[in-house]
């Protein structure tokens, strides 16, 4: 299972980034369980002073009640009858091309498992923020009290008028497999699954890079990936898009490797057609059988999205692997094998979830620019080519600030990346026939450094004005980090 | 003759008659086949004691003249191996005509031996070899929520006759 295995950059600040040298595992683990304990309080604090997140806030100059004969009636009758003709004017007459639903069953939250929707409220409002934040995109955060993926997707295809696009959070695999497509198949607007696709497409345009950089080619590297969880699944589906060999490509489970005469093969078939798929694609990636052991053995790159438990991935395995060796070690809080250890077992390049060391793979340097383009290219959906389409540019972007086995992605600081990735994004779209506006890529690239620039302002200028309360524990207002 | 080869092209596999020997690797593909219909409903729970069960199904039916018991063998590189198994039986009808019944019982294969045409190939061949063995009517017997087997079945013709409705006691 993939749990817990992304990254909420806005909650760990990057303080003391890591060298990747001389940690040792204890320490850093007890740090690391302190330094979680005392946000966890400051959360709680915070959250009762705020009481929630966003709020909705006017977009148009309102000066008296007589301005609601525009924003209301009897104007308003006029806009209605316009979207009544034709439906896609309410991309261009409202406020739906740039808002999306945050939708989720809470079933999966962050690395705590079933909580239901009233508990996962609060993680939806942080991740509605940012959205706003990182991509200037309105999300409005919907915990559904649904009992099975039919009431989910019927709820979504209710609701889907008022938005240009849904975000599908923290459901549990498989069901998340088939919600997602089911629902990609009935919308005509863009449906994402987080879990599954940001950490995976930010996995995957780290891999591209770390391949480059130790002269492989994706297409003769043997790859394990352990974890089959959403996002291992969809890392696997985008490796084999990009030209990866799935002969070489080994999936690990509790299990041991997925192999077609595996004895559960049968009940995947019947719960998880998506990983028996996968189990007939790959036929074990060239491992006949056993465990996560003997699959590393002379493999060239390891991700691991599994149990958050440090030595889950041991060092002895990494030197059996190939020479100079890719670890993506990617459970959070705590990767699977510490950067450190991993090193001296002679991995080239390793990559985690987390901002305090190198090489953060981090689904916030997706999803934001992944929705700002097809939102600004009002797409009706959001196949692989787009996705692979923002492997290519976070991937491109990270070359072109200097390319090194501790920088194989953007960080989140190079905020300049972001635009370019949702340009590439809306481009693609046009090129595929998806998109209902159609701009040069520059233009895109324009309007999305004017929409992702604002909501830092915004937020900045209202904590000056005092229209956003500072945070009653710090004496002086926190400087925006951006 | 060009037929025959033709489907071979097609299914990386033949049946053949299951002999004694077989029984060794058809009584955990038989297994494999009952742990997927305990997928699709609780009540088909499998025994603990289902593998020595199956050894003794088999070996009493491969003696049964109004049994088949056939064996999937791989061809080329896989050629010796079996990889999937088919069971069924003639038995009469006592009130219904036709008074005789071939019934398809098991059809296992090995999940990658299956899809690009297999399918077709097995019911094709149970189906004359239990004509052979003097059937007038062809039935299959599966769990009643494998949707698989049924629009399997289904687009070959079939239609449900009769039904098993089960009660825990």
């Amino acid at each position: 299972m993939a749990r817990g295995a992304r990254s909420r950059t806005a909650k760990r600040r990057p303080a003391a980034r890591g060298t990747g040298k001389g940690e040792a595992a204890g320490t850093d683990e007890s740090v690391e369980e302190a330094k979680t304990l005392a946000l966890g309080e400051r959360s709680i604090r915070l959250a009762a002073f705020y009481q929630g997140k966003i709020e909705t806030v006017p977009k148009v100059p309102v000066r008296s009640l007589e301005d609601f004969s525009i924003w209301y009636t009897p104007g308003i009758a006029a806009v209605s009858r316009a979207i009544e003709a034709d439906p896609d004017r309410s991309f261009e007459l409202t406020g739906r091309w740039n808002t999306i639903a945050i939708v989720t069953d809470g079933s999966r939250v962050l690395g705590l498992g079933n909580v239901g929707p009233r508990a996962a409220m609060p993680v939806m409002e942080g991740k509605a923020l940012l959205f706003k934040f990182l991509g200037g995109v309105d999300a409005i955060p919907l915990p559904l009290d649904v009992a099975r993926p039919e009431e989910l997707i019927e709820t979504v295809e209710r609701i889907a008028p008022a938005f240009g696009a849904i975000n599908l959070e923290d459901i549990a695999s498989p069901k998340c497999f088939s919600i997602l497509e089911t629902l990609a198949g009935k919308l005509p607007i863009p449906i994402w699954h987080d879990d599954q696709l940001g950490t995976a497409a930010s996995t995957v345009a780290g891999l591209s890079n770390a391949v480059a950089l130790t002269g492989r080619s994706l297409r003769s590297t043997r790859v394990v990936l352990f974890g089959a969880g959403a996002a291992n699944i969809a890392t696997a589906r985008l490796l084999i898009a990009m030209g990866q060999d799935p002969r070489k490509l080994s999936l690990v489970d509790q299990k041991g490797v997925l192999h077609p005469d595996r004895e559960d093969m049968d009940e995947l078939m019947i719960r998880n057609p998506w990983k028996y798929r996968l189990a007939l694609q790959t036929r074990g990636g060239g491992v006949e059988g056993g465990g996560i052991a003997e699959a590393l053995s002379g493999a060239d790159i390891l991700v691991a999205a599994s149990t958050p438990v440090a030595g889950t991935i041991q060092a002895d395995w990494v030197r059996t692997m190939a020479p100079d060796p890719i670890v993506f070690a990617l459970a959070n809080p705590t990767p699977e094998i510490w950067p450190a250890t991993a090193r001296s077992a002679g991995a080239a390049i390793v990559a985690t979830g987390r901002s305090d060391f190198p090489n953060q793979v981090n689904n916030s340097l997706v999803f934001p620019a992944v929705f700002r383009g097809v939102l600004d290219a009002r797409a009706r959906s959001i196949p692989d080519e787009l996705v692979l389409a923002a492997v290519a540019e976070l991937a491109a972007r990270a070359r072109d600030h200097g390319l090194s086995e501790t920088h194989i992605l953007p960080t989140m600081a190079e905020t300049d990346v972001f635009p370019h990735v949702a340009a590439a994004v809306a481009s693609r779209a046009v090129e595929l026939g998806l998109a209902r506006e159609r701009h040069r890529r520059e233009e895109f690239l324009e309007r999305a450094q004017n929409l992702m620039r604002r909501p830092a302002k915004l937020a900045l200028e209202l904590l000056r004005a005092g229209l956003t309360v500072p945070m009653p524990d710090e004496r002086i207002p926190r400087r925006s980090r951006r | 003759m060009t037929e025959n080869a033709e489907r071979d092209a097609i299914a990386p596999l033949r049946l053949r008659v299951a002999t004694p020997n077989d029984i060794g690797a058809l009584a955990p593909l038989l297994v494999r086949l009952k742990r997927l219909n305990e997928e699709f409903d609780p009540l088909l729970k499998v025994r603990d004691d289902v593998l020595d069960r199956a050894r003794d199904v088999l070996k009493v039916e491969i003696a049964d003249p109004k049994a088949l018991l056939l064996a999937a063998e791989g061809i080329g590189p896989d050629q010796g191996k079996i990889v999937g198994v088919v069971r069924g039986r003639v038995r009469e009808r006592v009130f219904y005509s036709p008074e005789l019944e071939g019934v398809i019982l098991d059809i296992y294969l090995l999940p990658v031996y299956r899809r690009r045409g297999v399918g077709e190939y097995l019911l094709s061949e149970t189906v004359a070899r239990l004509q052979a063995m003097g059937a007038q009517i062809v039935t299959a017997e599966f769990p009643t929520q494998n949707q698989i087997a049924s629009q399997f079945y289904a687009k070959r013709g079939f239609r449900p006759i009769t039904g098993t409705h089960a009660k825990a006691l």
